[in-house]
């Protein structure tokens, strides 16, 4: 299977005061093409800074970073943000939709910041959110949207320009069992549907045996990798 | 992302509003001063232009351009360039003159400053001799009747005045001027006696005696502010100011047509005024700017992180705060423009001044506010483009 994402020995250390507290320590780890990981392990483990590293908001302190063939850690801040404009989709444990935007609104936004103009591709919009059962909210802010339709219509930011990869940083964290249901459902047909490469953070087991494939961390190491059945 | 900044303007009304409040004070400053100092100018220079006398005679080192004199040119120079002087029981020493050949009439007036109605500005008051003034100025009565020299015991104090003045101004019983009404002018109550045309230096004029009488009394008797000459013909108005210059030194003698230029020179010091309300302007505007995105900034610091995240470019972010800016101080230039005409008509309606909302203020207003916008806007949106992702996203 082709690799869209790669990390080889991939370091990270914060500083804090005058203390090195490392968050990843040499992290190898490849996703496939139309690949579902989950990843998983306690607090503290570096899931968040590996996600935040791989979707090029952070510079890790060493290794190596490939996505789609191109190496993030050779890249400028500029240079990153136009990979991850490019190649990447995020969906976060709390949502981060624009509240005064309609559910539409915030498509187009994530539409206009890749460079396609305002209502470019209607027809893929509506398409996205009759699949993740969206159309009648299509005109609705957040606020009137519940917290498992907002995480839908985030997820369908996320892909409405057909990323390389999808980064999901908790995703049903802050939704209740049924809508996270949906929300993993949702991920699953993405995933088979438009052969979605998802990278997905979570430290729900029942929403980890979704993915193709598990990755435990600790202490900033990869210490286990498995794949469902 | 137009949706975004005009959602982001909405959210917030009490913020845009005082924002586009900001912009639109600069922009009233700039085109309300303006229009003020150029209305107010242009009468006063168009009546005084507004006379058919070729020449003005002032007693030398007075500032012309400051619009009034005290009452400081003896009155009988009027006497001397019309009729000549010889040496008299009073005045046993004075050089023999005969008259300045080529003088039809000399006519003195005197002027007086006080503070405008309502409060705003000031406004002259002319003393005249009314026989020699028409005969110089074209002056005539379209209403009522020419004031009385005053000489003789009078039961009021009277005044004239032009037909501008009783259309936006009213009388002490705050009904609009008529004749018969009662104004105020050097602190004393004036009966309107009559309106008369055309508008002609000064809008309220008064008896010159009343005028020497009510400020100086025996201390400047028989003075004026200065001569106006009208001549026999215009073309002999230059021979006429040297006659005047070889015979009576001391004097300063002008041409009319000359006053336009002196009031400019007068206006060097307006210009810097001018330019002091601008720089004002600018700063006040651009700071509210600054100081609204800036806490917009800090409010939306989550939402800058999720534009990060979806990859948003440093332009792109620095764009979409300046065009909220942009739009914020477009609203204000547009209150500003409103509150400007609003005020032209009302200080018109309340006071004696004249504003003239020209359009290359009007054009300075806008572009001040617009570029007031964007500069204050730049540091809060680079502040933004730079902020860290990571951190910007899990701000509370």
């Amino acid at each position: 299977m082709e690799s869209v994402l790669e990390t080889i020995k991939l370091e990270m250390v914060y500083r804090v005061g005058k203390v090195d507290v490392p968050a990843l320590r040499g992290v190898d780890l490849q996703a496939g093409a139309g690949e579902y990981v989950a990843i998983m392990g306690p607090s503290g483990c570096g899931k968040s800074t590996f996600l935040h590293i791989v979707g090029g908001m952070l510079q890790p302190t060493a290794g190596q970073v490939m996505i789609d063939g191109e190496d993030l850690t050779r890249m400028t801040d500029s240079q990153r943000t136009d990979l991850r404009r490019r190649k990447i989709g995020f969906v976060f444990q709390r949502f981060n939709l624009f509240p005064t935007l309609s559910a539409e609104g915030n498509l187009k936004l994530a539409e206009r910041i890749h460079h396609k103009s305002n209502g470019s591709d209607s027809k893929r919009r509506r398409d996205l959110l009759r699949l993740l059962k969206l159309e009648d909210k299509i005109h609705h802010k957040p606020l009137e949207m519940s917290g498992g339709e907002q995480q839908r219509v985030a997820l369908a930011r996320a892909v409405i320009n057909r990323p390389a990869i999808l980064l999901a940083d908790e995703p049903t964290g802050n939704l209740d069992s049924e809508n996270s249901q949906i929300v993993l459902d949702m991920l699953r047909d993405l995933n088979k549907e438009f052969g979605q490469t998802i990278v997905m953070i979570t430290h729900n087991p029942e929403a980890a045996l979704r993915a193709d494939r598990i990755i435990e961390m600790r202490d900033g190491h990869v210490v286990g990798s498995r794949r469902n059945q | 992302m137009n949706s975004l900044v005009v959602a982001n303007v909405k959210q917030r009304p009490l913020r845009t509003a005082l924002s586009m409040a900001g912009v639109a004070l600069g922009v009233i400053l700039v085109v309300l001063v303006a229009g003020l100092v150029r209305g107010v100018s242009r009468d006063t220079t168009q009546r005084q232009m507004n006379v058919d006398s070729e020449l003005r005679v002032y007693i030398d080192n007075v500032n012309i351009a400051s619009g009034a004199n005290p009452l400081q040119m003896p009155r009988r120079y009027a006497d001397a360039i019309k009729n000549g002087v010889q040496p008299t029981p009073e005045y046993p020493d004075i050089t023999p003159r005969p008259p300045v050949a080529g003088v039809k009439e000399v006519t003195p007036v005197g002027l007086w400053v006080q503070n405008s109605v309502g409060g705003i500005g000031f406004e002259t008051v002319e003393g005249i001799d009314w026989e020699s003034l028409t005969k110089t100025t074209g002056l005539h009565i379209i209403e009522g009747r020419p004031i009385n020299d005053s000489r003789q015991p009078e039961p009021e104090f009277e005044v004239i005045v032009d037909r501008y003045y009783t259309e936006v101004n009213k009388g002490l019983d705050g009904k609009p001027v008529r004749i018969g009404s009662t104004i105020t002018a050097l602190n004393r109550e004036f009966t309107v006696v009559g309106i008369y045309e055309p508008s002609v230096m000064s809008r309220i004029k008064i008896p010159l005696y009343t005028m020497q009488e009510l400020t100086g009394g025996a201390d400047i008797a028989d003075n004026c502010s200065f001569l106006m000459v009208k001549c026999e013909r215009p073309e002999l108005a230059d021979e006429v100011r040297e006659t005047i210059k070889k015979y009576y030194p001391g004097l300063k003698v002008i041409r009319t047509d000359e006053i336009p230029a002196l009031y400019s020179q007068g206006l060097v010091g307006l210009d810097i005024f001018l330019n002091v309300v601008i720089a004002v302007s600018v700063i006040i505007s651009t700071m509210i700017i600054l100081l609204a995105m800036y806490t917009t900034i800090i409010e939306r610091t989550r939402e800058i992180g999720i534009l990060k995240g979806l990859g948003a470019s440093k332009p792109f972010i620095v764009w979409a705060i300046e065009k909220e800016a942009t739009l914020i101080s477009a609203l204000g230039v547009a209150v500003g423009f409103l509150i400007s005409v609003a005020g032209k008509y009302f200080i018109e309606a309340s006071t004696r001044l004249r504003i003239d909302l020209e359009w290359r203020w009007l054009l300075l207003g806008a572009g001040m506010g617009l570029v007031c916008g964007l500069a204050g806007a730049l540091y809060p949106a680079i502040r933004a483009a730079n902020l860290d992702p990571v951190e910007a996203i899990s701000y509370e």
